[in-house]
């Protein structure tokens, strides 16, 4: 919402200046968005006239002019095709900033002729977008003076914002009001004169809606105008819309846009010879009603649209925009003037379906002045009246009796509210300026809210009101007290696990990374998404158009981005949501990460090593170990998701529950992406741990032995099919008490071993616990492997 | 006699003496230890010749001699200990490396720093007795709009830019919610109200809205708080945010602002704002100058919302608050843009990212800065 200082001063008396104001209005809510001074920047700017006017010898569109500014004579380059001698018009000297053009005036020759300086147009000046010629002064206007004084420009223009329930502030008025409440002066009186018109109106309403359906248009005026001049509108007008970004038309037109923007009431304006018949019908549009509207388009109408019609159809969008073909124009001499209250809820559904905004939509939607329609029908007669002369009719009208809103309220419960105290007296002052009405019975206040306040329907709106104008800094600053609290962990278990999860895999070289939650249908059903459910109906592009259903997709992007722009070696991860429907339920929370490019850098000390499968198996059982997953628990299988390669992939589970899936990506999918290199990639799905037990917080008591470990090693031969990890939980099987660790050594097939089998080097520790072991006990230990491996996995004793 | 002797003995101490100091290695040193002192060594001989002579010259030889002894043995061990010193020396000297070469290793990670900003708010408030709480991203319009006291026509709604998914077979359509609020009603749904004393729950994450440019991103994030309870008002409001802003921004005399606004779900509603100073180059300094910087919105729970989930506002009141996260982040850290954040470039990733083992504590200071 823009205005200007003058035009608020129309409607408030004060004493105060304008940066008292302007640091009044975001204490009451109204928050300055921006302030200008068009005045400020043109002040450089100035009359002159042109006394010379030649054709430019080398350039057959411009003209060398020499200008007067009363003092002094400037040789001028003009191409303005209305420049003429004699003219008066806007000069800018060199030096001279240019806000249209956002540049500086420098002395220049253009085509060999020298220029001092630039004429203007309304658009070099920010005054509008009219860029046809140059701007043409009255032939009386003096010479040499800033263009802010001749044009009446210094006016500073205030924007604030306003927040949806305040449709009464779309109007200068409103603001006005608010400041007055708040001391900042005084509301001054409308300037009404009631005249009820000298003859009938030559169109009349005609409400077509049945009785339950009234609600839509519970008001319409209107009355007609005859022997208008529709011409231009005087200069103060013009400067006044141009200040708040409403493009002058016509006088008729301009006032109707100046009154919704002081009193925030929209108004519309047919032409009366335009309208066929007398009647002008508000009612329900039908499915393919067709609609040409003021802004050039033409709309194809849905059921049940608020619209008003003439005989040949619908031609106006009821409290949205008005129709082309019975639009006000520049002939126009006959007018007919509506101003009604809709629903705003019919308007915003219109409104939103047609996809049309406007000013006048804006303000209905918010809520108007339930009472407004009577006051601006001789407000605007007026002014009119004034500016385009005529005569205007009595006044024609359709309304529903308004019962009017009353709030029980009891003053007590502001302290309540907001802890602060504020007297009796002060609450209701403030409220009665704000143009509420009270009625006090004992202790409890019936409130009527002011007709321009449709947003107020409840106590906690009357307290916003009354400590909103006596200000918030008085609110007390409380401190929130622990009471009967004791102090709790904030985190729940799972926000533990991913912070925990996220420093274990920062630690181990991974970057953290944040990526949408939606990627492209093609990526989405790689990764065994896609599903209807998922898809956005309004993607912001094409490439986000399904909700994921994996994080490893939008890592292998981060990655790709890097790669092309010279990254080698590349960890990322992400703690975020994947989507396997639209339910809660379906919403998985995963730690997912990737690994690509050299583990181990080539250097003076080493060669370069890549990442593998291993590595990422250790990234995972690093991270389980830390978010407390049980050791013993995990199984691991080689059934990871397609888009893992087949033989190079695992999955742990507990249960039947996916702990993690995790291995090299599939080739096809690296192949996708561009890579030169493998990826490989894990997932975590950590909301499927078992909670730990809660009530088991202490841990087993610690049995240290003070006797030597021992350590034997052996190397047997199994098939090549067995995995490796068996040897080592057979061989752990033995004495879960005396072996403590087995690790495998080596892993070796070719020369000397038989086809179809492997070696297999173990190293074994035995911590003996009570005593040492004697040779003929650690012998029968190592027989008693030997013999486990022949029996369960079919191996035997390498020989060296 | 004697003192023929001792200068016979004193002379040949000094020649021992000089071919010690003039020994070369540990093995010359071993010769004139085995020449002077052993079986058939010049002092030994001497020794055993003392036979001959009276008791009591021997006696007063013999003692002149062991003390002659001893000072040889000492020369020869503090001899030996400079080879010994010498010989390491060398030894150590050879084993000279070049210090200037730094071997290449996995570098340590980093953490995104909107992770960090989401521990630091968590920490603040979970000293104030918040717990932290989440909700889903896909929701309902009721979630997200209906129960905020947002209904389909209500202009707020535009606004929101809403993402919206493919309607189901009843033709309703869930959204991607636009903002962290919904989980103020899911959280408050769960309320037994026969045991209930007071909530205090913040909920940080993802929010999205349709709208892509330098200043916004279709994905982003906020963090909702929610206090309920019997007699919470709106100074507890003001006293809750002002400690927050100043305890993230480390600022004890951050102005901090309220503001009347308007949010459905709210009434009172505040904006907040804190003091800030705008460098000609655009850049801001918090808690400096007259400038004022809103970075969040609050406002005490609507009666209406607290009907709409079986909660009597006439008994129970609170208050609710929202912030967006990028915003605090880039405030605090200097970072300039917005749209990097979700860009993953492995630079801005190192540079504005945070070490993993800086956990952002109330104790050991919020202030990430060892990065």
């Amino acid at each position: 919402m823009k205005f200007t200082w003058k035009w608020l001063l129309d409607h408030l008396e004060t004493d105060k200046n304008l940066s008292e104001i302007l640091g009044t209005l975001p204490k009451i809510g109204l928050e300055v968005a921006s302030i200008v001074n068009l005045a400020e920047d043109l002040k450089s700017f100035i009359s002159v006239e042109i006394i010379d006017v030649k054709k430019h010898p080398n350039a057959d569109k411009l003209n060398v002019c020499k200008v007067f500014d009363g003092k002094n004579t400037f040789n001028v380059v003009c191409g303005a095709p209305n420049v003429k001698l004699g003219m008066k018009s806007v000069f800018a000297n060199i030096g001279t900033f240019i806000p249209g053009l956002n540049i500086k005036l420098n002395k220049g020759k253009i085509r060999g002729e020298e220029s001092f300086g630039m004429l203007c147009s309304e658009k070099e000046l920010t005054l509008s977008e009219n860029h046809s010629g140059i701007i043409e002064l009255e032939p009386s206007s003096e010479l040499g003076l800033s263009i802010s004084d001749i044009m009446d420009l210094n006016d500073p223009i205030i924007e604030i914002e306003i927040t949806p329930n305040r449709g009464d502030c779309l109007g200068v008025r409103g603001i006005a009001r608010d400041l007055a409440a708040a001391g900042m002066g005084n509301l001054k009186d409308l300037d009404v004169i009631i005249n009820d018109g000298e003859f009938g109106s030559i169109i009349n309403w005609h409400v077509d809606l049945d009785e339950d359906e009234k609600y839509l248009c519970p008001k319409v005026f209107g009355r007609s105008f005859t022997n208008l001049k529709n011409d231009e509108s005087p200069l103060w007008l013009k400067n006044r819309l141009i200040a708040v970004d409403q493009r002058p038309i016509s006088s008729i037109v301009d006032i109707t846009n100046y009154i919704m923007i002081d009193i925030g009431r929209p108004l519309h304006a047919y032409d009366i010879d335009k309208i066929k018949g007398k009647i002008l019908k508000i009612s329900k549009s039908k499915k393919g009603d067709k609609f040409s509207a003021l802004n050039g388009n033409t709309y194809e109408l849905d059921d049940n649209m608020l619209v008003i019609s003439d005989e040949d159809g619908v031609d106006d969008l009821a409290g949205i925009m008005g129709g082309e073909r019975t639009g006000v124009i520049e002939n126009t001499t006959k007018m007919f003037l509506e101003a009604a209250i809709f629903d705003p809820v019919s308007i915003a559904n219109t409104g939103r379906k047609l996809n049309l905004n406007s000013d006048a939509r804006y303000r209905f939607e918010r809520g108007l002045d339930y009472n407004s329609p009577e006051i601006v029908m001789h407000y605007a007669a007026a002014m009119i009246n004034k500016i385009c002369g005529g005569t205007f009719s009595k006044i024609v009208s359709f309304k529903l009796e308004q019962k009017n809103k009353q709030i029980k309220f009891d003053p007590n419960i502001i302290y309540q509210l907001t802890g602060v105290k504020i007297e009796n007296e002060l609450s209701k002052s403030i409220l009665e300026k704000l143009g509420f009405k009270i009625a006090s019975v004992e202790n409890i206040w019936d409130i009527t809210p002011p007709s321009w306040r449709p947003d107020i329907d409840g106590v906690a709106d009357i307290v916003e009101e009354i400590i909103r104008i006596n200000g918030y800094d008085k609110i007390p600053s409380t401190k929130l007290s622990r009471n009967n609290y004791i102090a709790k962990p904030a985190m729940s278990i799972k926000h533990r696990q991913a912070f925990f999860a996220s420093r274990i895999l920062a630690n181990r070289g991974y970057n953290e990374v944040i990526t949408f939650s939606f990627l492209n249908k093609a990526m989405a059903d790689q990764f065994n998404g896609g599903g209807f459910s998922l898809n956005l109906v309004n993607p912001i592009s094409s490439e986000l158009t399904d909700m994921r259903p994996s994080i490893i997709p939008n890592l292998l992007l981060a990655v790709q981005k890097n790669v092309n722009i010279g990254a080698q070696d590349l960890s990322f991860f992400e703690v975020g949501p994947i989507f396997k429907g639209d339910t809660p339920n379906e919403q998985i929370s995963t730690i997912t990460g990737i690994r690509y490019g050299d583990k181990i850098k080539k250097d003076w000390q080493k060669d370069a090593v890549k990442f593998d499968f291993y590595d990422i198996k250790l990234d995972v059982i690093k991270v389980l170990d830390t978010i407390g997953v049980p050791k013993n628990s995990l199984k691991i299988f080689q059934d990871a998701p397609s888009y893992f390669h087949p033989g190079r992939s695992a999955v742990f589970k507990i249960g039947q529950k996916i702990i993690a899936n995790f291995g090299e990506i599939h080739p096809e999918i690296v192949d996708f992406f561009g890579f030169t290199k493998s990826a490989i990639g894990f997932e975590i799905f950590y909301e499927n741990v078992p909670l730990p037990n809660r009530n088991k917080i202490s841990k087993p008591m610690l049995k240290i032995s003070n006797l030597q470990p021992i350590t034997r090693e052996f190397a047997f031969i199994i098939d090549e099919a067995i995995e490796s990890e068996k040897v080592c939980q057979v061989a752990k099987s033995i004495d879960k008490d005396l072996i403590t660790d087995v690790i495998i050594l080596d892993v070796y097939k070719g020369e000397k071993i038989p086809q179809k089998k492997k070696s297999i080097a173990i190293k074994v520790t035995i911590q003996p616990v009570q005593e040492t072991l004697t040779d003929t006990a650690l012998e029968k230990l190592s027989v008693n492997l030997i013999n486990a491996i022949d029996k369960k996995l079919s191996g035997f004793l390498r020989e060296i | 006699m004697v003192s023929e002797l001792k200068e016979d003995l004193q002379n040949l101490l000094n020649n021992i003496t000089i071919s010690i100091q003039n020994s070369k290695s540990s093995s010359d040193l071993e010769n004139i230890r085995v020449n002077s002192l052993g079986k058939k060594g010049s002092i030994t001989l001497y020794l055993r010749n003392l036979r001959d002579y009276d008791l009591e010259i021997k006696k007063e030889i013999g003692a002149y001699l062991n003390d002659i002894k001893s000072q040889i043995n000492k020369l020869i061990i503090d001899k030996k200990s400079v080879f010994k010193k010498e010989h390491l020396e060398k030894k150590l000297k050879s084993e000279k490396i070049d210090v200037s070469l730094t071997p290449s290793e996995a570098e340590i990670g980093t953490l995104h720093p909107l992770s960090r900003t989401i521990e630091e708010l968590c920490a603040i408030f979970a000293d104030m007795g918040f717990c932290i709480v989440d909700g889903p991203d896909i929701e309902s319009d009721y979630y997200n709009f209906t129960a905020l006291n947002i209904p389909e026509e209500h202009p707020a709604r535009q606004e929101h830019d809403t993402f919206y998914l493919q309607p189901d077979v009843n033709g309703q359509r869930k959204v991607l919610r636009t903002h962290t609020s919904p989980v103020q009603i899911r959280t408050m749904e769960k309320i037994d109200l026969k045991s209930f004393d007071e909530i205090r729950y913040i909920i940080p994450g993802r929010t999205y809205r349709s709208d892509h440019d330098a200043t916004h991103s279709p994905m982003f994030h906020q963090c909702e708080g929610l206090v309920l309870g019997k007699n919470i008002n709106m100074g507890h409001l003001k006293g809750c945010l002002i400690e927050f802003c100043r305890t993230y921004f480390n600022e004890d005399n951050l102005p901090v602002r309220f503001r009347p606004s308007y949010f459905p779900f709210t009434e009172p509603s505040a904006e907040v704002d804190i003091g800030c100073k705008k460098e000609n180059d655009g850049s801001l300094v918090i808690g400096e100058g007259e400038d004022w910087l809103e970075i969040l919105g609050s406002g005490m729970v609507h009666p209406r919302v607290l009907q709409g989930v079986g909660i009597d506002p006439s008994k129970y009141q609170g208050f609710a608050f929202g912030m967006g996260l990028e915003r605090l982040t880039m405030l605090k850290y200097g970072i300039p843009d917005l749209r990097p954040f979700y860009d993953s470039d492995l630079r801005w990733l190192k540079h504005y990212g945070f070490i993993p083992v800086d956990n952002p504590s109330l104790h050991s200071g919020l202030n990430g800065v060892f990065s």
